[in-house]
């Protein structure tokens, strides 16, 4: 600990301090000393995107709309920011103007899908059962393709299935049928898929399946056909049950459920959230495993890895992991997969995290989360540029601070 | 450390107010904007329960009671204070009583179980009285039709500790049915009631679920909304505790009675809660008003917490309604409603279970969420009402 000598100016006082709160800091992540030297050794100028959130986006809801879990998050070619979140999960003290009769005049259910625009406002909404297609009995995970296509997932027990409509809202395919699901190495069905990637130039559809089964699946956009999938590691996936994660015991050679996100960068790596083994997995698109990242491998129960999303540069230089239990999101440099910084902290505040479960950027940088469990909300958090990063845990991020 | 937020940034969620009918003798209601970043964030990587009271003291600091971790997820929302743990450092439940400066810094928090009196299962209403104690209710968990989520998990140590669910249950606690006073740096001085022994609208020891209190300081008399279990007001000495009179309810019998406080002119306002009703007595139990707020609203009725405006007439009585999600403005002379803010929801300026206001000197209003909107709010007073 440095020692402070008397007539130390102010100035170089408090340099020293937040030297001093910066080390506990990393010491308190358990940084490897690895990345320690690095982050020291050229004077604290690791650089990393810099973030503030923006308290008042979305702007208010019309209609006394609120929403329930926010379980998913897309950004379109436009700009639009897009979400789904489980409206059947309001209960009738906080619905209570959709209950028949009324008890109160606020709140009503909000559509399942919502898209805003740029400034945060409702553009759109639709979703729900309808004829036609299975409405999943717990949607989850939303992707807007570069072709304009809204892909929706399924994590209910019995739910098996992805959805394709147009960003109207009308139905376009689905892949698998509710109750169906025999399995890992099934090639009709899902098992409760989490999230879905499209690949708009191979035409293919990645698919983190999911919450009952235990692999990420590959499928033609067009026809839902399956073409390849595979397992952690690139094994053949195994649904033998591993019991609860455990840190202390070497890891299994599984994904453990859910498979929570398989996202291809532009260079062709595809990004698998192992959510409760608090690992991603870095596969080649034929499924070829190639690297792993543990991160923050003391958190049990949901996990430390929900949810990947790339920075907008072409090399796509940083990727950001939103973390739901520990309620921050790290920004980490994709190549060596090293954590740079975090932000975020637990709380109901603006910036601040209840589960925070998924991720997206839109095309200037800026990124936006989305919280289930009882957090529900969109946020937003500006890109502030890239800056040099003084804190390893940065925790809320406000503006002018 | 500097003000944030930009007035114009703010202006984008002014909070406009619907006045509910031409106003040509109606005194024009107050106007808020809400500030989005107020409190500053919490240290330690604290969380808010449900909160269940806020009040204003003498400085102008906010207090709030909070019903941590009973009111919170162990599986999913504290993993930081669970055996095991299962996430780092985030998030543990903050200390029940908090102290916030005008600035919104945390400059106090107590609280919990001690030795010589019986902390609430679950708080209610906090009240800072002018010689600066700190009075707290023992209103027992929220009694609310439907406000049970259905997130999956709600911890409550009931499962497994291998899975971070949360600790053993421990054997129950008796039923709330106290009021417990306080000095402000969370000395214990004075406990009415005791728990496990709940009283009936006679009593003249005992309370039931009490939800609220008001300090009459000059007379050294403590009112006590009493409550969730009974359906009286009650007051005793703010010394010795002893039972001076009460009443219940003047032409209406009471409901729920949410509330109790004091304008400065003496007369004591009462929230009948399920009946959608502010009535008005003097000191003595005598009905002078009364006046029904969101006569529509069913469930758990309207009128959950009562502040008044901070102008020296106190022309202005604010309602918040927890179940239509607002904040109403009132005339306090006629009990009419002028205004209203506020909506649904999780963001700034909108609620969740929007169960408790107050006011500072200044005119700003505060307010705390319960259930599962576990804030705190400040509503910058932008236009006083004339």
């Amino acid at each position: 600990m440095t020692v402070v000598p008397r007539g130390f100016h102010l100035q170089a006082r408090s340099r020293a301090l937040i030297s001093v709160a910066f080390l506990a800091a990393l010491a308190g992540l358990a940084i490897t000393e690895r990345t320690l030297a690095r982050v020291v050794q050229s004077k604290g100028t690791v650089m990393a995107p810099r973030f503030e959130v923006d308290p008042l986006w979305p702007k208010p809801l019309p209609n006394h709309w609120v929403l329930g879990q926010v379980i998913g998050l897309s950004v379109d070619a436009q700009d639009h920011v897009w979400i789904v979140h489980r409206d059947n999960l309001l209960g009738p003290n906080e619905a209570a103007a959709s209950q028949n009769p009324p008890t109160a005049s606020c709140c009503a259910k909000a559509p399942p899908v919502l898209e805003f625009d740029p400034a945060g406002t409702v553009v759109g909404h639709w979703g729900g059962p309808a004829d036609g297609y299975d409405w999943p009995a717990s949607n989850h995970g939303i992707t807007v393709d570069d072709k304009g296509n809204v892909w929706i997932g399924a994590n209910e027990g019995n739910d098996a299935h992805v959805l394709k409509f147009t960003k109207a809202g009308k139905f376009l395919m689905q892949i698998g049928k509710p109750g169906q699901n025999k399995g890992s190495n099934d090639t009709d069905n899902f098992g409760r898929p989490a999230k879905i990637f499209v690949d708009s130039k191979a035409n293919e559809a990645y698919v983190a399946d999911g919450y009952g089964n235990k692999r990420v699946v590959v499928i033609d956009a067009d026809t839902g056909k399956f073409k390849r999938y595979w397992g952690a590691y690139g094994n053949k996936p195994d649904d033998t049950s591993f019991g609860n994660y455990d840190p202390k015991v070497p890891p299994i050679k599984q994904f453990r459920s859910p498979v929570h996100c398989a996202e291809l960068s532009n260079d062709g790596l595809v990004y698998v959230c192992d959510r409760p083994n608090d690992r991603i997995q870095v596969f080649t698109p034929d499924g070829t495993f190639v690297k792993e990242k543990f991160v923050a491998t003391n958190t049990l129960g949901d996990g430390s890895v929900w949810d990947i999303a790339f920075s907008k540069d072409p090399q796509q230089k940083f990727l950001f992991l939103a973390d739901g239990k520990n309620e921050k999101i790290y920004v980490m440099d994709r190549a060596s997969l090293e954590i740079l910084t975090s932000f975020g902290d637990g709380g109901r505040q603006p910036g601040q995290f209840f589960a925070v479960h998924s991720l997206a950027l839109d095309s200037k940088g800026n990124l936006y989360t989305t919280e289930t469990y009882e957090g529900r909300r969109l946020q937003k958090f500006v890109y502030k540029g890239i800056a040099p990063v003084t804190k390893m845990d940065q925790g809320t991020v406000w503006p002018g601070k | 450390m500097t003000r944030i937020v930009p007035f114009a940034a703010v202006s984008l969620v002014a909070l406009a107010l619907a006045p509910l009918r031409p106003a040509a003798q109606q005194p024009a209601p107050p106007t808020f904007q809400v500030d989005p970043l107020w409190p500053k964030p919490l240290p330690n990587h604290w969380l808010l329960g449900s909160v269940t009271g806020v009040a204003v003291d003498a400085r102008d600091h906010v207090w709030i009671v909070h019903r941590g971790y009973d009111s919170m997820t162990a599986r999913t929302e504290i993993g930081a204070a669970t055996n095991p743990k299962t996430a780092d450092e985030c998030c543990v439940p903050a200390p029940p009583v908090l102290e916030f400066d005008a600035a919104g810094t945390l400059v106090g928090h107590w609280g919990g179980p001690g030795g010589t009196f019986e902390w609430p299962v679950s708080p209610g209403g906090i009240a800072a009285d002018a010689k600066g104690s700190i009075w707290i209710a023992a209103a027992g968990p929220p009694d609310i039709p439907g406000a049970g989520n259905l997130t999956a998990g709600r911890g409550r140590g009931t499962a497994t500790a291998a899975q971070g669910r949360g600790t053993p249950a421990a054997a129950p606690k008796p039923q709330d049915a106290h009021v417990l006073k306080f000095s402000r740096a969370g000395a214990f001085l004075l406990q009415i009631g005791k728990a496990g022994q709940p009283g009936d609208d006679e009593s003249t020891t005992a309370l039931n679920k009490p939800a609220g209190i008001a300090v009459d300081t000059a007379a050294n008399e403590v009112y006590v909304a009493d409550g969730f279990g009974s359906h009286r007001v009650a007051v005793f000495d703010a010394s010795t505790g002893a039972f001076k009179r009460k009443w219940t309810g003047g032409d209406t019998p009471f409901g729920t009675v949410g509330c109790v406080k004091l304008a400065r002119d003496g007369t004591a306002y009462v929230c009948d809660r399920s009946r959608n009703r502010v009535a008005a007595f003097d000191k003595s139990g005598t009905l002078l008003r009364s006046g029904v707020v969101s006569p529509d609203t069913k469930g758990t009725g309207s009128v959950w917490d009562i502040a008044f405006s901070s102008d020296p007439q106190q022309r202005f009585l604010y309602v918040a309604d927890g179940h239509d999600q607002k904040v109403f403005i009132l005339r306090r002379d006629t009990l009419e409603t002028v205004g209203s803010f506020g909506d649904g929801g999780r963001y700034p300026g909108t609620f969740y279970s929007v169960g408790s206001v107050a006011v500072d000197s200044r005119g700003n209003v505060y307010t705390g969420e319960t259930l599962e909107g576990k804030r705190v709010q400040k509503f910058v007073l932008k236009g006083a009402g004339r």
